[in-house]
């Protein structure tokens, strides 16, 4: 069955042409030009016409996408993507750290939306079903369940701490993590403010994961933003 | 001027002085009376009169004369300790005594009110010429307007208030005039009056007489640039020469005040016009820094809307790339015409964090390496160099610029090279390429050049490098500077420019918790 997508964006010429584009990938897109109009959907919608993906352009002529995300998450775990311009930096960091899966950055291709949409479909929820155990990326072959890090078939040994940190990455594998995420999840919620500690335990996961630290391969970097370790199916 | 200023000290002797002379000359009499005769006791009574009066008041002295000459009769002349006059010779002497001592005073203190008019005028004279140099070296005279309340003060001993305007056209009501001294309600009310009206008021003045205190105008050329309230001046006897005074210390003021706003509005203009031509500049070289890109993108959608039936799919996708690629490029540009307008607003804030070197430098060339000629860049960083403090985005944005610029304008098969190094207490961003470098006329004004006024510049650099560099490099500056550091140019040995950017590096204070082995 095709997949729902709800797509919430008020410049038309943007909206048609990625309902248009999405369509021909063969998901089913019910697009809305403002929160109200999304909002009303929602609200008739059933299980079986309800979106299982939310695309949230931020800054809508009737309110916040701040707003909107709580009212998302109550309504089940439907997953958000923000699609943000270039000035929103604060905001899209915000709506990430509250809940929102993934986000991307006005102008993108059309390739990149696909590629998120499909993680984000995939990590669809989660909550419900064992988390990500397992990765296995290149020569990469990690198993969260057995605590084991393999890189080119030979163990490689990480400290608890690096080992939480690549771990909290795998099971959003694919998806941007904010630093913020990172810190409260392996460091605790007093910490959110280090950035440097992930700065420097990042440094180490590279060195010891990645061909060339300098052109990392697996754990990538978000200016700004965070961190994202790629995708196993691209 | 009732009293000349004088050391703190000096009253007190000055008012000591005259009881002390009359003092030694009654001592002098009482000593000499045994031995001198009736005459010569008065003389030296004279004498002693004549001298006190060099520092009496003339009321006082005529009276202290008076009751010398009384006393004098009563202790010297027959009979002795009566104040009865037996001889006709005595009181004729007595009474000459007397009319000589009020002469002798009066001519004294005439002299002495001579000296005090000359010394006024020459203090005076003194206090424009000293005030005059302080407002020709004041850059803002209206920060000297406590300066005038303190020499206004300094003249009339009395409570002194100014008001000074901070503009050319700006009312004497607007929240911005400056008061120096208290005011209350009616006196700020009836200095707006004299601002308006330029012309003096209160006591003596023929405008408001009623008045008890004195409301002077600061006037420049045609233009009353502030007021000064002088209080109780109602009762002041020498007014009609003191206000010309105090009239003339405030129009030095004014006309101080209407030649720095005069200055400071020409700058002002110049200013304007400057910025003005600045951003006519930059907006010419927006604009045709985004024809390029929309010309190819207009030709290439064009064909595939017009012409779909005849082109194959090759063609096809070949469009669609240009489109792409060129949409890319515009939005690069529009990323850094945006970047450029946020950082030269004044007080810019930056997202600053710490910043791994290596994860900034990994994610651009992420991005560069998706562009075909991407595959020419050669990355190296440091080992172990050190945590940055900045904006991710920025200084990624800034590596992008000048790989992009570098990748431009250097032989396809070229290699670009991308390093970061520590150099004494700064770390060292440097992109550079073996393209045919930048002539050395230049490598200042490639930064700059489009946000110059000078549109044959601009011209002259396009020729020398092909395309524009675009807000490009000004943006990457202005990202420099904005994190305290610098980005420079360098022509290098072999040929091709190195673009280098230092940013300051600081001691990272946190560290993260030690933790054992796993």
């Amino acid at each position: 069955m095709n997949q729902r997508i709800l797509l919430i964006e008020d410049d038309r010429e943007l909206r048609a042409a990625l309902k248009e584009a999405l369509s021909v990938e063969g998901y089913a897109v019910q697009t809305s030009a403002s929160l109200a109009d999304a909002r009303a959907l929602l609200q008739h919608a059933d299980r079986h016409t309800a979106p299982e993906l939310v695309l949230l352009d931020l800054g809508l002529p009737d309110g916040d996408g701040e707003t909107f995300l709580p009212e998302l998450r109550r309504a089940g775990g439907t997953p958000v993507i923000v699609i943000s311009a270039r000035e929103a930096e604060g905001q899209k960091i915000r709506l990430l750290d509250e809940g929102a899966d993934d986000y991307l950055v006005k102008p993108f291709g059309i390739g990149e939306l696909l590629a998120r949409m499909r993680v984000a479909l995939r990590h669809r929820g989660q909550h419900n079903r064992p988390a990500v155990l397992s990765y296995r990326h290149g020569a990469l072959d990690i198993d969260l369940a057995a605590h084991r890090v393999r890189r080119h078939g030979n163990e490689v040994h990480l400290t608890p701490t690096e080992f939480k940190l690549l771990a909290r990455l795998v099971r959003q594998t694919g998806q941007v993590v904010t630093h913020r995420q990172l810190l409260a999840d392996v460091w605790g919620a007093e910490h959110t403010e280090q950035t440097q500690y992930l700065r420097l335990y990042m440094g180490q996961l590279r060195a010891k994961l990645e061909d060339d630290s300098a052109e990392p391969q697996y754990l990538l970097t978000e200016p700004g933003v965070g961190y994202r370790i790629a995708d196993t199916e691209t | 001027m009732s009293t000349p200023p004088n050391t703190p000290a000096a009253p007190r002797w000055h008012s000591a002085r005259p009881w002390f002379t009359w003092l030694v000359g009654w001592a002098l009499m009482l000593a000499l009376a045994p031995r001198l005769d009736l005459a010569n006791l008065a003389m030296v009574l004279m004498l002693t009169s004549a001298v006190a009066s060099l520092w009496l008041p003339g009321g006082i002295s005529a009276g202290a004369s008076a009751v010398a000459v009384i006393a004098f009769n009563w202790a010297f002349v027959p009979p002795r300790f009566t104040l009865t006059v037996d001889l006709h010779q005595h009181a004729l002497l007595l009474l000459a005594m007397l009319v000589v001592n009020w002469i002798i005073s009066g001519l004294v203190i005439r002299q002495r009110q001579l000296a005090d008019a000359a010394r006024q005028v020459a203090e005076r004279e003194m206090r424009l010429r000293t005030w005059g140099d302080t407002l020709r070296d004041a850059v803002d005279p209206a920060a000297h307007a406590s300066a005038l309340h303190a020499a206004l003060a300094d003249a009339t001993q009395a409570p002194v208030a100014v008001a000074v305007l901070r503009g050319l056209g700006a009312q004497p009501e607007d929240d911005s005039t400056l008061h120096v001294g208290p005011v209350n309600d009616e006196q700020r009310a009836g200095l707006a009056v004299c601002i308006r009206d330029g012309r003096a008021m209160g006591s003596g003045t023929g405008r408001y007489d009623e008045l008890p205190d004195w409301y002077l105008p600061l006037r420049g050329r045609g233009v009353t640039l502030g007021a000064a309230l002088v209080c109780g001046m109602g009762t002041e006897r020498n007014g009609l020469e003191l206000r010309p005074h105090l009239q003339a210390l405030c129009d030095q003021m004014g006309s101080a005040l209407h030649r720095s706003l005069i200055t400071a509005q020409e700058l002002q203009a110049r200013e304007q016009a400057q910025l003005q031509a600045t951003r006519n500049a930059l907006l010419a070289a927006i604009s045709h820094d985004y024809r390029t890109p929309l010309a190819t993108i207009m030709g290439a959608a064009s064909a595939l809307h017009d012409q779909a039936d005849k082109l194959d799919a090759g063609q096809r996708r070949r469009l669609a790339g240009g489109i792409v690629e060129e949409a890319e490029r515009l939005s690069r540009l529009t990323d850094n015409t945006l970047q450029l307008a946020r950082l030269d607003a004044p007080a810019v804030q930056l997202r600053c964090d710490w910043e791994s070197a290596e994860e900034i430098v990994g994610a651009v060339l992420r991005r560069a390496r998706r562009r075909p000629e991407g595959a020419r860049i050669k990355a190296w960083i440091e080992p172990a160099m050190p945590l940055l403090w900045c904006d991710a985005l920025l200084v990624s944005q800034l590596l992008e610029n000048l790989l992009d610029n570098a990748l431009k304008y250097s032989p396809a098969e070229s290699a670009v090279s991308l390093q970061v190094r520590r150099q004494s207490s700064e770390a060292l961003l440097s992109v550079c390429d073996r393209g045919p470098g930048i002539a050395p006329a230049w490598h200042e004004r490639v930064f700059e050049v489009f946000q110059r006024g000078d549109e044959s510049l601009r011209d002259r650099n396009l020729d020398a490098r092909g395309q524009g560099a675009g807000v490009g490099l000004a943006v990457c500056r202005a990202i420099a500077r904005a994190h305290g550091g610098e980005l420079r140019l360098r022509a290098r040995a072999h040929g091709g420019s190195c673009f280098e950017c230092a940013l300051p590096l600081r001691e990272l204070q946190d560290a993260p918790p030690e933790e054992g082995p796993p």
